[in-house]
């Protein structure tokens, strides 16, 4: 059997085996601290990966709003409006998926409950937020605009 | 429960897994993330663009040429690399923003 908290080979487990989500079978203690099952913590991994590409994509694209957009008829701070706020919030999303990598593997570690992410709400909220400020952009440029 | 699988004799490589496939499947797709955005960089200001492709190499490298044993997970230190390198870009672009031609 793969060995539960053996560091050195946590291969093991990914080939198949529960590896240390069998840790409940050799009492706590040594779930306590043992090396979560490899597949929890490739997916832990992806996770973390899925939100740097997240992140990368809101950073481009505040930076193409910025650098690529035709500006606003008469609202030239417009495109900053719209791509700095997108170009901030992905830098903020890469460090807090990484914290949020670290805390789940703790918690995978300790046997304990995953931490609430923020990072949804955060997501949900920016592209809303976002949407609501460039509908509001495009009206005034077409009410001031001659 | 399914069946513990054998530990790979010492000095052998262990076998690959599905996980670990899609896990460097991911890898992959984040480092050709880095150089499309390095790319559309590149065509507003050079120097920044030169900069983000730089570091996409870097991260292929990472993965690539010196990676982690096959099958296991990245350590810590490659994952704060990446995070650092995304906010890093961030701060390129927000200079480019606001210093850039077009902006």
């Amino acid at each position: 059997m793969a060995a539960t908290g053996d560091r050195e080979d946590p291969a093991g487990a990914a080939g198949g085996a529960g590896g240390a989500a069998a840790g409940g079978m050799e009492g706590a203690e040594v779930a306590q601290d043992a090396e979560p099952d490899a597949r929890f913590t490739f997916a832990n991994e992806r996770t973390f990966l899925a939100l740097t590409r997240t992140a990368l994509a809101f950073v481009v694209a505040g930076l193409a709003i910025v650098q690529l957009l035709p500006p606003f008829p008469d609202v030239p701070w417009g495109r900053r409006l719209l791509g700095v706020p997108l170009i901030v919030v992905g830098g903020v999303i890469a460090v807090v998926g990484y914290l949020q990598w670290s805390r789940n593997q703790q918690a995978l570690r300790h046997g304990a409950a995953m931490p609430e992410s923020i990072l949804p709400r955060v997501l949900s909220v920016t592209i809303a937020a976002m949407a609501i400020v460039a509908a509001v952009i495009l009206l005034v440029s077409a009410l001031l605009e001659p | 429960m399914a069946p513990a699988a054998k530990n790979p004799p010492p000095g052998k490589k262990p076998p690959p897994s599905l996980a670990w496939e899609r896990t460097r499947l991911a890898w992959s797709r984040t480092v050709i993330a880095f150089a499309a955005v390095g790319g559309a960089l590149l065509k507003t200001d050079i120097a920044a663009g030169a900069i983000v492709v730089a570091m996409a190499v870097l991260l292929w490298v990472l993965f690539r040429i010196i990676p982690d044993q096959a099958g296991r997970a990245a350590s810590p230190a490659r994952l704060r690399l990446v995070a650092m390198t995304v906010a890093g870009v961030a701060v390129v672009a927000l200079a480019v923003a606001f210093l850039g031609r077009g902006a």
